[in-house]
């Protein structure tokens, strides 16, 4: 063992730390990608050809758009908000439990570029899923794309939204099994009961009235709206419900970045 | 020149109530190889956590080469090798320095450059591209010591980074340190080897329930308390839990 010769000290540079952290993020999420993207995209696409190709003939146009079509924005949210989510709540809670999450901490990054750094790979996840979704959901079902823009907005508060979720699981999740129960007995469920596969008009009250109080009904409305230009309530109204949820989540995560809480003894 | 380190009434109490730290006061001098020695729960991993960003302080102010603790600038300035190896397990061992450099400001050039540089010195290069959960006890240890010095840090906290390796690397790592520190380099160093806080560090801290014990170099804790050995030094005040760095006139001559 020698010692090093002497390196050039590199003088601070405020974005490197964030832009680093946002790499290694993707980097994980690549090197893991038959988990991370392949199964995903897989299963959403079976849900698709069963549901919609198999079962679509049977079932009537929906607000005049054919049922397999009306399926595939459902889907796709649903498997983005699941990636986003999944993510960042595994990526944290590995880094918490094997303590390398220290490595970040201790390094000159703000915490709210920490923040911003898991956002980045959840989105990354979530985006990959999602185009890899409609690049073979769309030709399949000839569903369009109505409102580009204010897809492009749906889907970047459903990715923030949902990574934000997975950031406060991960940080304040004890055990790897709390990371998969909010999942499978929150998230998935919320998203079904959401309108993925039915309009919310044809359920009687008072379980359309109980669909209006479920946050997930909102989010795939705007994804909806975005590729059909059709949904069941007003996009406005889903827009705003999904852009607040969104917020408060964003702010509940900053919150633990910026106090410690859970993060550091 | 302003000290390396200055701890002014450093309070730590965990959330179940333990109190880490009990208004703890020290000065690390630039430039000095300093060893904190205590046993297990004496509070010197706390200490290192509050100098590092990565406890929630309950009291007492930090300052690292006149910079406030938790500040970007003082975060540049420490590189610390915790105790129990915290490794990326999905990065090999040339990622985990590259990305390391990357959280410390460097830009990808430097930093690899820098990584390739720490893998030889570190004898690494045959592991160069093995994830860390592959690594073995001592290749970890390696790993560790090289990432916290990766971006050159003016602060280099080693907390026990000779535990649990054999003997050969051991000498191998002091030998490294001890160039290290020749370079400038202020080194503070956890340790529970005796024997190793003597034949390394100029000054000694003994800690002991959160607070400084006594503090002098290995030959002036001898004569203050009579000993004739470090570990006799270390009974009379650890163990004894005696507190004698404000009163010195109760130390024996």
């Amino acid at each position: 063992m020698s010692a090093p010769d002497a390196a050039t000290v590199e003088a601070a540079r405020p974005w490197q730390g964030f832009l680093w952290l946002s790499r290694r993020e993707c980097h994980r999420v690549l090197r893991l990608w038959t988990q991370t993207t392949l199964a995903p995209v897989v299963s959403s696409l079976l849900f698709i050809v069963v549901f919609g190709l198999s079962l679509g003939d049977r079932i009537n146009e929906i607000h005049g758009v054919e049922y397999e079509q009306f399926i595939v924005p459902g889907l796709i949210a649903m498997a983005m908000a699941q990636a986003a989510y999944s993510n960042n709540a595994s990526t944290i809670f590995q880094g918490r439990s094997d303590r390398y999450i220290d490595d970040v901490l201790a390094a000159p990054i703000h915490n709210w570029q920490v923040n911003l750094g898991y956002l980045v790979g959840g989105a990354f996840r979530a985006l990959i899923i999602g185009a890899g979704l409609a690049a073979l959901a769309l030709p399949i079902t000839g569903a369009p794309i109505e409102h580009p823009a204010q897809l492009i907005v749906a889907v970047l508060l459903l990715v923030c939204g949902f990574g934000a979720l997975g950031t406060i699981v991960g940080i304040y999740a004890e055990t790897f099994d709390h990371t998969s129960f909010i999942n499978n007995i929150v998230i998935l469920p919320l998203t079904f009961l959401g309108g993925v596969f039915y309009s919310i008009d044809r359920l009687g009250s008072p379980w359309e009235q109980l669909s209006h109080a479920n946050p997930l009904f909102y989010v795939v409305e705007a994804i909806r709206y975005g590729f059909l230009g059709t949904s069941d309530v007003s996009p406005l109204i889903a827009f705003a419900v999904v852009a607040g949820m969104c917020l408060a989540l964003l702010a509940w995560s900053q919150w633990l970045f910026t106090s410690g809480r859970k993060l550091k003894p | 020149m302003p000290n390396a380190l200055e701890l002014r009434g450093l309070t730590k109490r965990y959330d179940d109530g333990t109190l880490a730290l009990d208004s703890l006061d020290l000065e690390v001098p630039a430039g000095s190889f300093f060893g904190l020695l205590g046993p297990n729960g004496a509070g010197k991993t706390t200490l290192i956590s509050a100098v590092c960003n990565l406890i929630r302080l309950t009291e007492g102010e930090i300052s690292v080469f006149g910079n406030p603790g938790g500040c970007m600038e003082a975060r540049r300035l420490v590189g610390v090798a915790e105790q129990e190896p915290n490794l990326d397990r999905f990065l090999t061992v040339r990622e985990t320095l590259v990305y390391h450099g990357g959280y410390y400001g460097m830009t990808g050039a430097a930093a690899a450059e820098r990584a390739e540089e720490m893998i030889d010195v570190f004898d690494l290069r045959a592991k160069r591209d093995v994830r860390a959960p592959k690594l073995s006890g001592g290749m970890r240890r390696r790993l560790l010591l090289a990432r916290a010095l990766l971006h050159e840090p003016r602060l280099v906290i080693l907390d026990e980074p000779t535990a649990g390796v054999d003997l050969e690397l051991r000498h191998e790592l002091w030998r490294y340190i001890r160039r290290l520190h020749e370079r400038g380099t202020t080194i503070l160093l956890t340790t529970h080897y005796l024997e190793e806080a003597e034949a390394l560090c100029e000054e000694i801290a003994l800690i002991g329930s959160g607070r400084i014990m006594a503090r002098d170099n290995a030959e002036g804790l001898k004569r203050r308390f009579d000993a004739a050995s470090l570990e006799d030094v270390y009974m009379k005040t650890v163990a004894a839990g005696r507190r004698v760095v404000e009163e010195p006139e109760e130390a024996p001559a």
